[in-house]
């Protein structure tokens, strides 16, 4: 009767389970912010072991994590022999952790070559590979300004296999030509960003003028002495009648410029100079 | 001579000008079309691809590709080469920017589709190991849908989703025309709204984020509760560790759109919402 017992329970089991799959967890999605380059690379933005970010490219076509050895050092990396290492700890923006992170720790041509002549607007780090996007359902919109990148829990991507492909590296034979592409053509990088000036004043475009509806207290633009209500007209020489006039007049405006703006207020014409402040 | 090396490089490069023809946008219609793919030992993704209604061929899916890419095979095969067409370049068999009559992965159809035809050595080395892989499916294809791929299902999701990718060869032309020697000034950066508040960051200080030092009354960030002396950790979800990366963030961010600011204040982590105005 025990033993009838036993047994019943050890058949009860299966179906007891079956009857009862183990609930899935709601499958996280993470918003990742991206942009796309000046060569139409999705790129991310990721910190290992603590440093960067780095700027990484998202590319199906790469087996794991690529980064440069100047990456690799940063973020304290050890090599095998082969050229491999492990991110203990594998970050990207918008919320995506991971640890232990196989990476390939190599100059490639096409990032080295892209950096030599700045062809992407900003400086490449390296790319993120299949170990790392495998492990995610992610949605792709350029109409959209993140990335989804939906988990899929208990899901383990096959690793992938090593090929024994002759030529796979003919690619970086291409170095030397680049590096001469970018001699003759003259190109120089300057990855380095600077702060657009800030004036301190909400506006608000209506009948095909651009008028002050707010000066932010102990702004540039209050101490310019701009008032609410003022129409402005022009910044220099360029008139201003729309939200994107204005924003064009100013787009390469850094800090400690001074303009000078022709504001309409009680129907007089009135000049304003600011210098343009930190701030945004 | 070194002219002489100019001109056979620029003319070289002519030939990857973008053809003229424009693709064709994708109806709009909204519907999700699935494509299986097929998970390679390299772990790359091939699809079946049809070119100007002839294949299928097995091209691999590539988010890191920012052209889409044949061989020299294929594109006699499905007629995008003559007979007599002599390559552009004497390197890799590069044939030039072609434009396809059509390109189709299962339900997915794209009219007058840009192509690079090349004998791209990685390609060719994966063909050999793999079995025939005759090119490759970037950006121009698939920047045109919210593009979801699914390691786990295997499956690749196409929604139409109205985008319409910039050419980038055009933009790299342009910039590789552009070069003067020079080292171009930075790049401004510039707020795509008013927020009303400053940062800064020492050289020295390496810890995530960087300080608020200002918060301008009545504005924006003051109505949100931002706070001088909070240590601002992302902006939109976007990390800001620098003040460039800041001015980056809140470019992304158009006035009167709600955005997420994460600050720590006395070793607490805060979330605030604020809604930048429109202005400078």
């Amino acid at each position: 009767m025990r033993r009838l017992a036993a047994l019943a329970l050890c058949l009860g089991l299966a179906p007891f389970l079956a009857a009862r799959p183990p609930e899935k967890p709601a499958a996280k999605t993470h918003d990742v912010p991206y942009r796309l380059t000046d060569t139409k690379h999705i790129l991310v933005r990721a910190k290992m072991n603590g440093k960067g970010p780095f700027n990484l490219i998202l590319d199906t076509g790469a087996p794991a994590v690529f980064v440069t050895k100047a990456v690799a050092k940063k973020a304290g990396v050890e090599l095998d022999d082969k050229g491999w290492g492990t991110f203990g700890a594998f970050e990207l923006e918008g919320g995506v952790k991971l640890d232990k992170v196989k990476t390939r720790v190599e100059d490639l041509v096409q990032i080295e070559g892209m950096n030599s002549m700045g062809l992407a607007g900003v400086e490449l780090h390296g790319v993120v590979g299949y170990n790392v996007l495998a492990k995610f359902r992610i949605a792709y919109d350029f109409t959209a300004d993140k990335l989804a990148f939906e988990e899929l829990p208990g899901f383990d991507p096959p690793a992938p296999m090593k090929i024994d492909a002759k030529g796979g590296d003919d690619i970086q034979s291409m170095g030397p030509m680049l590096k001469m592409l970018a001699a003759l053509t003259g190109l120089r990088p300057n990855f380095e960003v600077v702060p657009r000036g800030f004036v301190g004043v909400e506006a608000e475009e209506a009948n095909g003028a651009v008028v002050v509806r707010k000066v932010l207290a102990g702004s540039p633009a209050a101490k310019a002495g701009f008032e609410a209500g003022d129409v402005i007209e022009s910044v220099k020489a360029a008139e201003v009648t729309t939200n994107k006039a204005l924003a064009a007049a100013l787009a390469k405006a850094g800090t400690g410029t001074r303009l000078t703006f022709t504001v309409k207020r009680g129907g007089k014409a009135k000049e304003l100079t600011v210098e343009l402040g930190r701030g945004l | 001579m070194r002219a002489a090396c100019t001109l056979l490089l620029l003319a070289g490069l002519a030939a990857f000008a973008p053809a003229q023809d424009k693709t064709d946008p994708p109806k709009a219609d909204g519907k999700p079309v699935v494509v299986p793919f097929e998970l390679l030992s390299s772990r790359h993704m091939a699809v079946q691809v049809m070119v100007n209604g002839k294949g299928p061929y097995r091209l691999i899916f590539d988010t890191g590709a920012p052209t889409n890419l044949v061989n020299n095979r294929l594109a006699k095969d499905a007629g995008v080469l003559k007979k007599g067409d002599a390559p552009a370049l004497p390197l890799f068999g590069m044939g030039g920017a072609k434009t396809l009559d059509s390109l189709a992965i299962g339900g997915v159809k794209l009219e007058k589709v840009p192509v690079m035809v090349m004998d791209h050595p990685t390609v060719t080395a994966m063909s050999n190991a793999l079995g025939p892989i005759d090119g490759i499916v970037g950006f121009p294809f698939f920047a045109r849908y919210k593009t979801t791929v699914d390691y786990q299902k295997k499956e690749l999701t196409f929604t139409p989703n109205g985008y319409e990718p910039a050419d980038v060869m055009q933009a790299l032309m342009q910039k590789m025309m552009g070069g003067g020697g020079k080292k171009p000034e930075p790049r401004v950066v510039a707020p795509a709204a008013v927020w009303g508040f400053t940062v800064d960051k020492a050289e020295a200080d390496e810890e995530a984020g960087v300080k608020v030092t200002e918060v301008l009354a009545g504005s924006p960030a003051a109505a949100a509760g931002l706070k001088a002396g909070d240590r601002l950790l992302t902006l939109d979800g976007r990390w800001t560790d620098s003040v460039a990366d800041t001015f980056t963030a809140a470019s992304l961010v158009k006035p009167g759109r709600k955005a997420a600011v994460v600050v720590t204040r006395d070793g607490k982590e805060v979330r605030l919402t604020v809604v930048p105005a429109n202005g400078v």
